[in-house]
């Protein structure tokens, strides 16, 4: 049939072909028959286009001159024609509408990029100008730079004889008197600051003033340079505190002013909590570990304490092996495992490596109950806490335990919480080990901070505390959820001391979804609450004023919920509403607020800036501010209410999901957040030119919080977590002996709990399902484990450690969960903060956030998404676009 | 100049291969090395390359003279002085000893001599500044023997310095895991290092080679480094 065809086909081209003969000259005629064969056969276009194309080509002849050489004109394509689709033949219709548009774009427009000899001239003197005004504000950048550097090196430099150093040393400053009259004297001084009024001009003299101080002692390192920075941001937030309290409130419209005063609440909160922030992190102490005495007889007892409750084995197994390996004497070291879930396979796991399984007939009070119960069987001079998933390093006890012998009123010592798996947000905007965490500022920072005004709070796991402290306050505090704080506060009253290291001497697993996130943090913040209410940190006997502040601050901080809604809706007052919620000039607000806000944000990112990147905290905080509104709330109302629950842990998504119910708070804040932008853009138009300034304002606000609330809602886009296992980075060294006897160096790169991933260092011969031996040390005591390699990869392998008898398993986490060093980097890995490039990487997370959404919409939706998004796309190809810059080649050509 | 005594505390613990190896990393790190045979075993050239028939050595010396005649130099400059065939040396050990050790101080040289596990360490002109390697294998014969060395060593009032090292080590092993396990805990004068067991040593005397030379991947190597870098910090000391 096919045959058939084809003949026919040829007989009607020769045909057609005569005709063309009579029409055309005989070269002509044979280029047409040329061309069609070869579009027909080659480029499988239909006959008839085929046939018609020769002559577009030829009728084009006549207007362009067409070169031979094709790598020429597809030159010319590309530059004149950038956005055609290819390949050409495939899209032809499309591509002919695009191509005209273009043309006529190109006929009708201006785009040489030719430009006169005037043009070049002014742009010349303005690149001159720009570098040479860029040339004069660094060389004043450095003079102010070092003049300030001078200052403050003074105090270090001054020599015993200097005039300097003698009135420092003066006797003088001892006096009680003399401390309180400057004390006295600074505060008036900030006082007038604070509150004498300025005329606008005035207020921008002395803000900008201000701004110059700060960004000339941005390259001054050290404590001074740093309190001074705390001391103007001190005096330009309360100043505009106190500017918003006297003169923004509009008394004669009642709307306003109710929503004003909200917003001034939130506002009054937000900068309680930062002068507080202040002064907890003034001068972080930074506390080293303390040796201990040579002789271990005097070492004394202590019992580790593993609490429960519906944990697998298998996440509770690796904390038993590792407390067990912990260094010290061995007759002095207990590890008790306190099952709340009565787990008969726990207990006989417990009986097989050895270590204490205790019980209790109820459950009542939860983890603190636990404890407490296990209390009357032990009798442990001290007692260390861990989590069941969080492994302890081998040096945990020599690390903590000097400060107890140092001091003997020290009751707790606490070291951070490491995870070595991703918590939510870094697995769902997947920057884990990229940008810190939200751990990472209090473990960082705030508790080495709290730590200096000995108010180091208990965080409920890697710590340990003293018998004796515990038994004085009649055990673990039970009466609130989180039992850890609220003991640590007990203790405090009863006059003992609190002491925090900062080195991670355990890691675990971060909570894995985050909806258990989120169930964490409404516990804890139910729990400060609480705290709040049954035992007031400000009231009641016992603390000093600097530890109340530092209490305050961490139940202050899980108030925010309230607050940070507040912001986000805020300037929609005004859009919508039209209601002035900050009564003030354009100019004044700008004035006021621009510079106010840069202070602080410079500020925090300078103190802040290695544990928590600038307006991170804002995505986290917005995240987690609707849940944890009520329980908070309920809490402050009716504090016994609520019970503990238990966060989960060690589990798998086995696909990626969108969480919807969790990010419902958040969706309807976008929605009307962005109903507001489209409605402050109508507006814009349509109401009086008095109300732009303002209104502009307010729709920047309303931008900022779109991007926050976008990075929010990228958070619930779960990610697939199919691992059950963890990867753990690391690098030390073992050896690998082949089956063949050869034992050769390698490199441990990652490792977890049944497998290693290794680098050797020349060109292996190994292949997959190899059995090796892999010998790893802990000190100078070797171990060999028989595993079999699953994957390599030039110098990388991965090896597979199967059937390990209980010591295996044991050495095996000596060998690498348990190193002393397994945790050290952490905190290092981390570059400080550069504000404009987090604000950047926020806004990039925004802006999945919002394709997530799409992506991730609702199935009847999604059809409306796509064809919306494909139209979109399709007519986008055919705007026309300026044609890409000719380089000489092209120009000699032309 | 440091001398280094390197003996088996029983036969076939490896203790000519550890004193070739020892010599080659040593010489690696720019230190000259004088390393002799006092075993008539005399195979310590098949490590250096020296042909199998090759059967002279300082046993035909009448005196050091002769002996200097004896000595070869290997293609990295290791002079090694090989035991030869003679049953009944007329040199004595210790005057051999006593030769070499002026001629090493005058070429700031380390000495190392692959002595045999029989050798009387009594009986030689030892001083306190002398190093005794006691090759051990993790096996239950030399526990024994060690446990009889330390009764001997307390007896004889040794002047020397006096370690255990642990060869041919393979902690997949258990026995050898437990043995080494226990020594770490109870043993005086162990090493706080040992060498690994590894197929390379074999393979290495086939390539008439050491075995840092053959396979500079090998955890070999490493142990050899640790064990050279032992004995400088100890002899600098």
């Amino acid at each position: 049939m096919k045959y058939f065809q084809s003949q026919h086909l040829s007989q009607s081209k020769h045909f057609i072909y005569l005709i063309l003969c009579i029409v055309f000259t005989d070269k002509i005629a044979r280029l047409i028959r040329f061309k069609f064969s070869c579009y027909f056969k080659q480029y499988q276009m239909s006959a008839l286009e085929a046939f018609l194309l020769p002559f577009f080509t030829l009728s084009f002849s006549l207007l362009f001159k067409f070169n031979n050489q094709k790598k020429q004109n597809k030159h010319f394509l590309k530059n004149n024609f950038p956005h055609l689709k290819t390949p050409y033949k495939r899209y032809l219709y499309s591509n002919a509408l695009r191509c005209l548009l273009q043309s006529l774009f190109l006929l009708l427009f201006k785009n040489t990029h030719k430009s006169s000899y005037l043009k070049k001239r002014l742009a010349h003197y303005f690149h001159f100008w720009v570098r040479y005004l860029f040339k004069q504000f660094k060389w004043i950048d450095l003079k102010i730079g070092k003049f300030f550097k001078r200052l403050f090196s003074k105090n270090k430099t001054s020599r015993k004889n200097s005039a300097f150093y003698h009135v420092a040393q003066a006797r003088i400053w001892q006096n009680k008197m003399v401390k309180y009259a400057i004390f006295a004297l600074t505060l008036l001084l900030l006082a007038i600051f604070i509150t004498i009024p300025f005329s606008l001009e005035a207020q921008a003299v002395f803000i900008s003033f201000i701004l110059i101080v700060a960004y000339s002692l941005r390259r001054i390192k050290g404590q001074m340079a740093t309190i001074v920075m705390i001391t103007l941001s001190v005096t330009t937030s309360t100043r505009y505190l106190w500017w918003r309290y006297t003169e923004t409130l509009n008394w004669d419209d009642p709307l306003a002013l109710g929503l004003g005063i909200g917003l001034l609440l939130a506002e009054t909160y937000a900068w309680l909590v930062l002068i507080l922030g202040f002064f907890q992190t003034i001068n972080p102490l930074e506390r080293k570990p303390v040796a201990l005495p040579e002789n271990t007889d005097l070492w004394p007892t202590v019992d580790i304490y593993i609490p429960t409750y519906n944990e697998p084995l298998s996440v509770v197994k690796p904390t038993t092996l590792a407390a067990m390996s912990i260094d010290w004497p061995q007759d002095k070291l207990n590890v008790y495992i306190l099952d709340d879930g009565k787990r008969p396979e726990f207990g006989e796991f417990a009986q097989q490596v050895g270590v204490g399984y205790l019980t209790r007939p109820d459950n009542n009070h939860a983890k603190a109950g636990n404890m407490n119960s296990a209390m009357r069987y032990t009798d442990g001079e001290y007692i260390a806490i861990f989590d069941c998933d969080h492994i302890p390093a081998r040096s945990f006890l020599q690390m903590t335990m000097g400060q107890f012998l140092k001091d003997s009123k020290v009751c707790l010592v606490q070291t951070p919480h490491h995870f070595f798996s991703a918590d939510p947000f870094e697995r769902n905007l997947n920057n884990h080990s990229q940008i810190p965490n939200e751990n990472m500022l209090f473990y960082g920072l705030i508790q080495d901070g709290n730590d200096m005004w000995d108010a180091t709070f208990f965080c409920g796991s890697c710590a340990v505390l003293k018998r004796e402290a515990l038994e004085s306050i009649g055990g673990f505090a039970f009466e609130t959820v989180t039992e850890d704080a609220h003991t640590a506060l007990r203790m405090q009253r009863a006059g003992y001391k609190t002491a925090y290291i900062n080195i991670p001497q355990a890691a675990g697993l971060a909570t894995d979804s985050l909806s258990a996130h989120v169930g964490q943090r409404i516990r804890w913040a139910r729990g400060m609450a609480q705290i709040f209410r049954l035992d007031n940190p400000l009231l009641g006997k016992g603390l000093g004023a600097a530890q109340r502040l530092c209490y305050l601050n961490a139940m202050l901080h899980f108030l925010s919920g309230v607050p940070r809604i507040v912001f986000l809706t805020a300037p929609l007052a005004l859009i919508f509403f039209n209601a002035y919620i900050i009564y003030a000039p354009f100019i004044a607000i700008f004035i006021y607020v621009v510079p106010t806000l840069i202070q602080i944000k410079a500020t925090n990112s300078r103190i802040q800036g290695k544990y928590r990147y600038s307006f991170w905290g804002e995505v986290y905080e917005s995240v987690l501010a609707w849940y944890i509104l009520k329980p908070t709330t309920v809490a402050l109302f009716n504090p016994n209410k609520g019970k503990f629950n238990v966060t989960e842990k060690g589990g798998l998504n086995d696909k990626e999901h969108y969480d919807w119910s969790i990010s419902k708070p958040y969706l309807v804040l976008l929605g009307i957040n962005l109903a507001g932008m489209v409605f402050g853009i109508f507006r814009l138009f349509l109401s009086d030119p008095t109300q732009i300034s303002v209104l502009l304002i307010s729709m920047c606000w309303a931008a900022y919080n779109l991007i926050i609330l976008g990075a929010a809602v990228a958070v619930a886009a779960e990610a697939k977590q199919v691992r059950t296992s963890h990867r753990i980075k690391a690098d030390f060294s073992g050896a690998m002996r082949l089956s063949n006897g050869h034992t050769i160096k390698v490199q441990i790169t990652d490792y977890s709990d049944n497998g290693v991933g290794i680098k050797t260092q020349h060109q292996h011969l190994c292949k997959v399902n190899d059995k090796v031996d892999l010998l790893m040390y802990r000190g100078n005591k070797q171990f060999s484990f028989s595993a079999h390699i699953c994957n390599t990869r030039d110098l990388q392998m991965g090896l597979t450690l199967k059937d390990l008898s209980l010591d295996e398993q044991k050495a095996f986490i000596q060998c690498t969960f348990s190193r002393a060093d397994a945790w050290l980097d952490w905190q290092n890995n981390f570059l400080h903060d550069r504000p404009s490039y987090s604000f950047k990487e926020v806004q990039k997370t925004s802006l999945r956030g919002f394709k997530n959404l799409l992506f991730h919409a609702p199935k009847p939706l999604q059809p409306i998404i796509k064809l919306i998004t494909s139209v979109l796309t399709y007519i986008h190809s055919f705007i026309p676009t300026k044609p890409k810059a000719q380089n000489n080649y092209d120009q000699n050509v032309a | 100049m440091p001398r280094i005594f390197i003996k088996g505390i029983k036969g076939g613990v490896g203790t000519t291969t550890v004193a070739a190896n020892l010599a080659s990393m040593l010489k690696k790190s720019n230190l000259d090395v004088l390393v002799a045979e006092l075993d008539c075993k005399n195979d310590l050239g098949l490590h250096f390359g020296l042909p199998w028939g090759e059967n002279s050595g300082w046993s035909y010396a009448k005196n050091f003279n002769d002996v200097s005649e004896c000595a070869f130099v290997d293609n990295e400059g290791i002079v090694f002085l090989p035991y030869g065939e003679n049953s009944a040396p007329e040199l004595s050990v210790s005057s051999l000893i006593n030769d070499l050790s002026a001629y090493a101080v005058k070429k700031k040289a380390w000495l190392l001599f692959d002595c045999p596990a029989n050798i009387n360490l009594a009986d030689l002109p030892l001083n306190k500044s002398d190093i005794i390697l006691d090759l051990v294998n993790c096996d239950a014969i030399c526990h024994s023997f060690m446990y009889k060395k330390l009764k001997l060593l307390s007896q004889v009032k040794s002047v020397w310095q006096h370690y255990f090292v642990v060869n041919k080590y393979n902690s997949s092993s258990v026995i050898e895991f437990d043995l080494y396990s226990l020594w770490q805990s109870t043993m005086p004068l162990i090493t706080p290092f040992f060498i690994n067991h590894d197929e390379v040593i074999k393979e290495s005397t086939a390539y008439k080679n050491v075995a840092i030379n053959c396979a500079p991947y090998s955890i070999t190597k490493d142990d050899f480094e640790t064990l050279a870098g032992w004995l400088v910090s100890k002899v600098s000391k």
